[in-house]
């Protein structure tokens, strides 16, 4: 007879990348300008350290057994902020009133700064091939065939990832997601897959589903 | 000529008689031999074989006015099982004779199962319905081997069920090569790690004692499954006349309560804390342990995260933080674990890579309080009892009968500031919890049209056509992504019975159509959530349901998969880099696809589908609801996606 549960195992943190950032240091300077000026990463590389943000992901956010690299950011700087607002995995929540967007902005820009762009950024996937790879490497048997996610595996459609922070996920994974290395799935592959789901719309609003409002 | 073995020497009592050389001198007691023969001379031991030829012809016997059986009935139906759940076997052909005829077929009434695994297993759903166990017999060798699986399940869910094991004990008087190779010295021996308590009495009085004994075992919190021999020959021999056989009274064990002093404690720390958090697992056993535990979180206006192995804690309520489990646990500085089995998972977070990584979830310093009568009561040899888990406070009771006086213990503590104070987090965690059920609402939405249909649409649609009706989902949620938990209104403790226990696969569909046996009484419309490698088991209970017009709405996840196992041979690929392409051998269940519709149909039960779109979803289910409230199983077979 076999046995099998292990979904107590496979939790919260499978794809979505826990960013400890606390923000302690209310007197930060509120920038204006530009999130990439010299100024914001300096700003931002203070907050980093005031903040002990480098207590879990390291102090050049390479990332420790705590929590994930975020240098360079893997989301882009909106969904960033919006995943600090409300985290889903153990990282605390950074409200307003603990840091203003401009301020996470700026340590958003000295992540960004930490490392150069990947070259794999500039790989030009094929939505149709991503398709069929996103089913025979079975992609699907965690995250849904489309991507849409379940407890085990975040939605990954339409994902705010970009293609650079989706490859270096999934090459080191860092919560249950197993570890697809370049022996079984090429850059190229993944940037196929990433088209793939690029394809996807956003979901409609839970609100205007009527079966949603019971 | 025929002779009735009230009048006769006992067969079994013979044949030991003959081992003992006194065989003569009892076949000389009975008044017919006294008058044939003059007094035996027995000068040694004749042969076996030589004694039961010399048995006069006259003396043969061939019926059997009051076979123990019948007194075994009366045993049995002083417990007032409902039910008998069983798949026939000749070791207990006798007792399966008196139950029909001499008991009428009521209280218990047989239901015919199909496999002996389905026989416990509606046992195990039963129970958690009903707060009581059935009756269940089983062969006490190939019946028991089939049953083991889901009396381990039963075993780990911490449920009882009553099993009665034939066996042909006596080697004298078994009939031929079957018998022997269908008894056991010790039938009990394969299940005893897994089982509370058995026993293999060997005389009438002794089963009465034991079959009460048994009973009082089994439903003592942690309760468990037992197992009651009875011997082919104590079923069909005569009750012996002038014996002295009697029913003992059943006075109903009270469950352990935690220690005063130690609940005090536990008050105390609820109390004081500025982040207690309440955590359940199979806590409430009945309506008053719901109700219970929504006053004590009330009182505390403390979170509850809810394991959901029973119906603990309604899903709606603001104070369920089921949904927020991660932040909430980070943030507590006093978690109570009420009867909840992986206290460990609950504190601790796995990394399950290569070599699983375990670091804590908690806050440095926050306090532990268990309560569970498993600190009462634990077998060795298999390891459910899971990672041993250092809490600073451990109560060996039953929760939900501590319950009472740890209320009444925090409202003595609690000062006109502390219920200011829990004024306060109460309204913030009522927030989150709106939030939470939000986040939840729009993942929901997430692949909203899709077909294959999203295991979220499903739940909804179901929820959508039974939320207005007196319902009772009785199957795991945890393969859905546990989205009727997120989505549904759970209140009454009959809304969930919680999962299989020991995460057999083959549990679902039995225990389902148990707990459906159940709820008929009530008239509640029972729902099961039906995943299809675990129907392939043992689909035959598809065919007890319509037999024994059980009305149960089934409606099939059908992924087309062993899917946890497809993940985990896609784990392991990857962990070995050698092409992640063939996950699917071994774990699909798609060439050919099975047509669960067209299985249910043959077995008598209405069946529709398969549906891949999801708005024909909820028509379907509509006509299968209108099969189920007239009394007859339905089920609707629904293509999804895998979670």
């Amino acid at each position: 007879m076999r046995k099998a549960d292990f979904v107590r195992q496979l939790i919260l943190i499978a794809f979505a990348p826990a960013l400890i950032l606390t923000f302690a240091c209310p007197g930060a300077r509120a920038q204006t300008s530009s999130a990439q000026s010299a100024a914001s990463i300096d700003n931002g590389k203070k907050i980093f350290a005031r903040a002990g943000c480098y207590a879990c992901h390291g102090d050049q956010g390479q990332g420790t057994n705590l929590a994930p690299a975020i240098a360079p950011p893997p989301l882009e700087l909106s969904p960033t902020i919006a995943y600090m607002r409300q985290p889903t995995g153990k990282m605390p929540a950074v409200p307003v009133a603990t840091a203003s967007d401009q301020q996470l902005a700026d340590v958003y820009a000295f992540l960004k700064s930490l490392a150069p762009a990947s070259s794999v950024e500039s790989l030009k996937g094929n939505a149709d091939h991503g398709k069929k790879l996103f089913a025979s490497y079975g992609c699907y048997q965690c995250h849904g065939q489309q991507g849409a996610g379940a407890a085990i595996a975040p939605r990954i459609a339409a994902t705010a990832l970009s293609l650079g922070g989706v490859i270096r996920y999934v090459r080191a994974p860092t919560g249950q997601m197993p570890p697809y290395t370049s022996k079984v799935v090429s850059d190229q592959d993944l940037a196929d897959i990433y088209a793939f789901l690029k394809t996807f719309p956003p979901p409609a609003p839970a609100s205007s589903i009527p079966l949603l409002s019971q | 000529m025929r002779k009735s073995r009230k009048d006769s020497v006992n067969r079994r009592d013979f044949l030991k008689a003959a081992a003992t050389g006194t065989a003569a001198a009892a076949i000389a007691a009975t008044p017919a031999a006294a008058a044939a023969a003059p007094p035996p001379r027995i000068t040694a031991p004749p042969p076996l074989l030589k004694l039961a030829d010399a048995a006069p012809a006259t003396a043969e016997v061939l019926t059997v006015d009051r076979p123990g059986s019948d007194f075994m009935v009366d045993v049995l139906k002083s417990l007032d099982f409902e039910y008998l759940c069983a798949n026939p076997g000749n070791s207990f052909r006798s007792l399966h004779e008196s139950l029909i005829n001499y008991g009428g077929n009521s209280r218990p009434e047989f239901i015919t199962c199909c496999h002996e695994e389905s026989s416990v297993a509606m046992g195990h759903g039963y129970a958690k319905i009903e707060g009581k166990p059935l009756l269940v017999c089983v062969h006490g060798t190939v019946g028991l081997q089939h049953a083991s699986m889901a009396i381990y399940d039963a075993f780990c869910d911490r449920v009882p069920v009553y099993i009665i094991l034939g066996n042909f004990s006596d080697a004298a008087v078994r009939f031929g090569p079957v018998d022997w190779t269908h008894a056991a010295q010790d039938p009990a021996a394969m299940i005893r790690d897994y089982t509370k308590w058995d026993d293999n009495p060997v005389s009438l009085q002794a089963f009465a004692e034991s079959a009460v004994r048994a009973y009082k075992i089994a439903t003592t919190p942690p309760m468990m499954p037992v197992a009651l021999v009875a011997g082919h020959e104590l079923q069909e021999d005569p009750v012996p006349d002038g014996a002295n056989v009697s029913v003992p009274k059943l006075t109903m064990t009270s469950p352990p309560v935690g220690d005063s002093g130690a609940v005090a404690e536990a008050a105390r720390l609820l109390v004081a804390a500025e982040n207690p958090v309440l955590v359940t697992d199979r806590v409430a056993r009945t309506p008053a342990g719901l109700a219970r535990m929504i006053e004590l979180a009330e009182l505390l206006q403390a979170p509850v995260i809810d394991r959901n192995g029973r119906m603990n804690f309604p899903t709606r309520h603001p104070l369920n933080h089921t949904e927020r489990a991660g932040a909430t646990i980070a943030g507590a500085d006093v978690i109570a674990g009420l009867e909840l089995t992986d206290f460990w998972s609950t504190v601790n977070s796995v990394r399950g890579q290569v070599n699983p990584t375990w670091r804590p979830s908690t806050k440095p310093g926050a306090k532990l309080i268990s309560v569970t009568a498993n600190d009462l009561f634990q077998k060795s040899n298999y390891q459910d009892f899971q990672r041993y888990t250092p809490v600073d406070l451990a109560i060996a009771a039953d929760g939900e009968a501590t319950l009472p006086s740890l209320i009444e213990a925090v409202r003595h503590q609690i000062t006109d500031d502390r219920k200011r104070a829990f004024a306060d987090r109460g309204a913030k965690h009522a927030a989150a919890h709106e939030q939470a059920m939000e986040a939840a609402r729009e993942a929901a939405a997430s692949g909203w049209d899709a077909s294959l249909i999203s295991t979220a649409r499903m739940s909804a649609e179901i929820w959508a056509q039974i939320k207005n009706e007196d319902w009772s989902l009785v199957s795991n949620c945890q393969f859905q992504s546990r989205w009727p938990l997120r989505l549904w209104d759970f209140n009454k403790h009959y809304h969930y019975i919680g999962a299989e226990g020991g995460y057999g696969v083959g549990y679902g569909a039995p225990a389902a159509v148990g707990a459906a046996l159940a709820n008929r009484k009530h008239g509640r419309l029972t729902v099961s959530i039906q995943n299809d490698g675990d129907l392939m088991f043992a689909p035959g209970v598809l065919w007890t349901a319509a037999h024994s017009r059980i009305p149960i709405l089934i409606v099939m996840h059908n992924n087309r998969a062993y899917h946890q196992e497809l993940m985990q041979i896609q784990i392991m690929a990857n962990q070995h880099q050698r092409g992640i392409t063939r996950a699917g051998i071994g774990n699909l269940l798609d060439d050919p696809a099975i047509d669960f519709a067209k299985l249910a149909q043959s077995m008598g039960v209405h069946g529709e589908g398969p549906i891949s779109d999801p708005k024909e979803l909820g028509p379907a289910i509509r006509r299968a609801i209108e099969v189920v409230k007239s009394g007859h199983p339905a089920l609707v077979d629904v293509l999804t996606q895998p979670r």
